[in-house]
């Protein structure tokens, strides 16, 4: 079974039980709150991952360092490079 | 500059938490608590909690599609006459 059909497969099963619980398919006749509650989860799981979306990028933009060591090793190499090509004839 | 990182990640970070608390009190919460508690002054009827992230998904998809046409359009190039 490949991945795809396995997502599908369980997204189609949340679908389902949330239908089934939303609009009271089976007649379970589950007390109003629940129902009331059950209803809006798609968008809410949806606005939840948005939320930690944007928390997991402002947390990373917030945290962003400087790396001194890879940058003065970045510069080293340059100049090795340049030199390197200048004796092998490139006019820089 | 990392003041700069700093304070735009941080208040991203505080919005989404406060986004987050304020629409799952209002999804989750408020149904279960009593219709006189005066909790429910602060929340708008539910009906809203639905409309109201449909409403800034669209404006989203609007951004998105303005934002892409803008540089489409930047990037036209005019055809050569032979």
């Amino acid at each position: 079974m490949t991945k795809l059909l396995e997502w599908l497969f369980g997204v189609s099963f949340v679908l389902v039980a949330w239908a089934v619980v939303s609009f009271d398919l089976l007649d379970l006749s589950l007390p109003q709150t629940y129902r009331e509650v059950a209803w809006p989860m798609p968008l809410y799981l949806l606005v939840s991952f948005g939320c930690y979306s944007l928390a997991t990028v402002g947390y990373r933009v917030a945290t962003f360092n400087d790396c001194e060591e890879a940058a003065k090793e970045l510069q080293e190499q340059i100049k090795e490079a340049k030199e390197d090509l200048r004796k092998k004839g490139l006019k820089m | 500059m990392f003041l700069v990182l700093l304070s735009v990640g941080m208040s991203l970070v505080v919005f989404s938490l406060v986004l987050f608390t304020y629409y799952s009190v209002w999804v989750i919460v408020l149904p279960f608590v009593d219709s006189d508690h005066v909790l429910h002054k602060y929340f708008l009827s539910r009906e809203y909690s639905v409309i109201l992230p449909g409403i800034a998904a669209v404006v989203l998809l609007l951004c998105i599609g303005a934002f892409t046409a803008v540089v489409m359009w930047k990037n036209r190039k005019p055809k050569k006459v032979d």
